[in-house]
């Protein structure tokens, strides 16, 4: 599963963000349910019950079950929100740079610095080549329909929104291939609408721009 | 027949809403199956990406507009005047009107299945330009975009109606606060209703405008801006998750104080909440759209997390209501308990889907749609089945089987966990909402399958259900007026209640009048003795 296996530097703290999340989950989920649980087992009624005692609220209750819940979820903000920043963070200078555009149902992939462009179809499926450890900066947008770039390895996604445009980093850690796909619904080949994000050693990525994409990886 | 057409009488307006909103649960229920069918094995290709595009687009649309929102309204109209014992709603012939205007909404909607080019194909938020008549240029969305626009119409004539109702038509001794939470969740309902339902008018209006007469809201070549859309629906969007939820919160409150025999724990702290909840859902929309990239995440990420502690409230209310009580395990008690336990999950990845990091992964991806299905589904609906067998010998004098209510019950619970736990991890694996088809990668294949069989069994649990309505009407076994021993008048009165409702109200005095009386003529029988 991607989740534990992210594959570059913003996946590893997006990863982090879910084990935190995930964790407390598991705690909060295992306490409710059995406290919702539990009473329908002790308190059950029996045959000879009689009616129970008709108490309700109890005021320094309500303080534990509004104030733990807040601090909970006010520990869950600070991570939360500092690593939102970190990941849409952008350098000042990245490596390189792609201009992504989604259209029905393909992608197309530009690199200005070395002038290579790679145009998808539904049943020919683009390749996204990044260099390995270095930031790469996407600029994304779309000429269409709403679409959405997500590459489940990068535990990470942006909408291609026409008329607007997104920028965000890549910095990928792991040689190999990756899925990509269109996870905003666009029409009828919205499920073909993949792509392929393939990671290589950067002298691969500089002889491949070099070449101007058309040797061999 | 002519009775019933031309009925103002809200009892009868009430169960016509319930009866075509489970018209419309079973289409979008069939059309569940479509999905579940096509999406049972990678590679499939049993139906046509174009249909089922149609299909998912129809099946989201129904369940949320045509069933879960209007169902609340359905009860609502049924039981809010006989909860403040009241002889009928304020107004009967507008009652009457939202009736007849949300029905033939939703079969506008529906009759784009037969017109050509089929029905709407853009997902039940039919985001523009998708939806734009460029791309989208057959009559089914336009009769999607009217049928909606019916639908609010209604909805909002609708909580003007129980509104006005509540305020004014109330029993000598029901004040405000002797309200059953029912009620005062049908007020907050209300109040969500009248603010998010304008905007979803005025969205779809600009779609209208910009299809047929030139307008150019969403078309950025032309100035437009095509995140205006989503801000719109989901300035809409998100009041109505609450709308959806907010009058099974009170199902829930009402069914397990009874079946606790207890009053419930925290009656203002529920009311509280409730308000809450509706107030922080107007500022939470942008949740929806953070990976636009077009929206202050903090922001909205906070707000979103806040909405946690009245949710938590009312948890902890249920609880207490139920703490040290004297439980009976009824079919409506045990929905009340499927509810919290399915809501409870629901409301928890709602929790980490607030935290825009883990958006960014699980935003339209199949843990979503786990999310929101258990939320719509494993809540509000358990809370629909636990209030219809809790109310359903007062609505028609006939009681359904206890036996059989907790074989469906068991079914349902089980195929609803079987159909949609898998789809959290299917998202974790990569696989996006609203795709026709999917590679045989990861543990996609086991898990997809697991969630058509699944759905399977909870379509054996709703034709279970449909054999138990069956058979309480062939058996006609009486009930009494109060075969619960219930809290809130409409156990005051016959089963089911009369023309006017009632005949005379007992005192009104606490929250639970009914009781009250109970209590009081126990106290005399025992003076006597």
């Amino acid at each position: 599963m991607p989740l534990f296996h992210p594959a570059s530097v913003q996946a590893r703290l997006l990863s982090g963000d879910w084990t935190i999340f995930l964790v407390a989950s598991l705690g909060v989920a295992v306490v409710m349910y059995a406290l919702i649980i539990l009473p329908a087992i002790v308190w059950r009624r029996r045959p000879d019950s009689g009616l129970p005692p008709q108490f309700n609220k109890n005021q320094r209750w309500s303080i534990v079950y509004i104030g733990v819940p807040f601090l909970l979820v006010a520990g869950l903000f600070v991570p939360s929100e500092l690593r939102q920043k970190q990941v849409d963070a952008i350098a000042s200078s990245p490596s390189v740079v792609v201009n992504v555009t989604g259209f029905r149902w393909s992608w197309r992939f530009e690199y200005p610095q070395s002038g290579v462009t790679v145009v998808g179809t539904p049943r020919t499926v683009p390749t996204l080549v990044l260099p390995l450890d270095e930031t790469t900066q996407i600029n994304l947008t779309s000429v269409d329909v709403d679409h959405s770039f997500w590459v489940p390895a990068f535990l990470f996604k942006r909408d291609a929104l026409p008329g607007y445009d997104n920028h965000f980093d890549l910095t990928p850690t792991r040689i190999g291939e990756f899925r990509g796909v269109c996870s905003q619904f666009c029409g009828i080949d919205h499920a073909y609408m993949l792509f392929r994000v393939r990671v290589v050693p950067v002298a691969t990525f500089a002889r491949w721009s070099a070449s101007k994409g058309r040797a061999t990886l | 027949m002519i009775q019933w057409l031309t009925a103002t009488d809200h009892k009868r307006i009430g169960i016509m809403y319930m009866v075509s909103t489970f018209f419309f649960f079973v289409v979008a229920g069939l059309l569940a199956l479509v999905i579940r069918t096509q999406l049972a094995a990678p590679n499939l290709d049993i139906v046509s990406s174009h249909t089922y595009s149609q299909v998912f687009t129809l099946h989201g649309t129904a369940m949320v507009f045509l069933f879960v929102a209007p169902f609340g309204l359905g009860l609502a109209n049924y039981l809010v005047p006989l909860q403040i014992g009241a002889p009928d709603m304020a107004f009967p012939r507008l009652n009457a009107t939202s009736l007849w205007l949300f029905i033939f909404g939703g079969l506008t909607v529906l009759s784009g299945a037969v017109v050509a080019g089929g029905a709407a194909a853009s997902g039940w938020s039919s985001y523009a330009p998708l939806s734009e008549i460029r791309i989208s240029a057959g009559a089914g969305q336009d009769l999607w975009i009217i049928g909606i626009l019916m639908v609010s119409i209604a909805s909002i004539l609708t909580a003007v109606n129980l509104m006005t109702t509540v305020f004014l038509l109330r029993a000598p001794g029901m004040t405000m606060w002797r309200m059953p939470i029912f009620t005062w969740e049908i007020v907050a309902t209300s109040l969500l209703i009248l603010m998010a339902f304008p905007p979803l008018a005025s969205v779809l209006a600009m779609l209208l405008i910009d299809r047929h007469l030139g307008g150019h809201f969403f078309d950025p070549s032309q100035g437009g801006n095509v995140v205006l859309y989503q801000h719109l629906w989901w300035f809409f969007g998100h009041p109505e998750v609450y709308i959806m939820i907010l009058p099974y919160f009170g199902i829930v409150t009402e069914v397990v104080a009874v079946f606790s025999r207890k009053p419930v724990f925290g009656y203002v702290e529920l009311v509280l909440a409730a308000f809450a909840i509706a107030g922080l859902s107007m500022g939470v929309w942008a949740h929806h759209m953070f990976t636009t990239g077009a929206v202050n995440d903090a922001f909205f990420s906070a707000t979103s997390f806040l909405i946690a502690i009245p949710t938590g409230v009312k948890f902890f209310n249920w609880i207490g209501t139920m703490w040290k009580g004297s439980i009976e395990l009824t079919t409506p008690m045990l929905f009340a308990l499927g509810f919290m336990l399915n809501f409870l999950i629901g409301g928890i990845t709602g929790v980490m889907l607030a935290s825009p990091p883990i958006d960014f992964d699980a935003h339209n991806s199949y843990f979503l749609v786990a999310h929101f299905h258990y939320v719509l589904g494993g809540g509000s609906l358990f809370a629909i089945f636990a209030g219809l067998f809790f109310w359903f010998p007062k609505v028609f004098g006939v009681q359904l089987s206890e036996r059989l209510g907790k074989w469906f019950f068991w079914l349902f619970f089980l195929g609803f966990n079987l159909t949609f736990f898998p789809m959290h991890i299917m998202g974790l694996e990569g696989m996006p909402r609203r795709v026709v088809t999917y590679p045989n990668i990861e543990h996609l294949a086991l898990l997809n399958g697991l969630a058509t069989a699944g759905a399977f069994v909870i379509a054996l649990a709703v034709v279970l259900f449909g054999f138990i309505v069956l058979l309480a009407f062939r058996k006609r076994v009486p009930v009494p007026n109060d075969p619960w021993g219930g809290y809130t008048l409409e156990w005051a009165t016959s089963s089911p209640p009369p023309e006017f409702n009632f005949h005379s109200l007992p005192n009104i005095s606490s929250e639970r009048p009914v009781f009250d009386a109970r209590q009081a003529a126990a106290r005399a029988a025992e003076g006597l003795a």
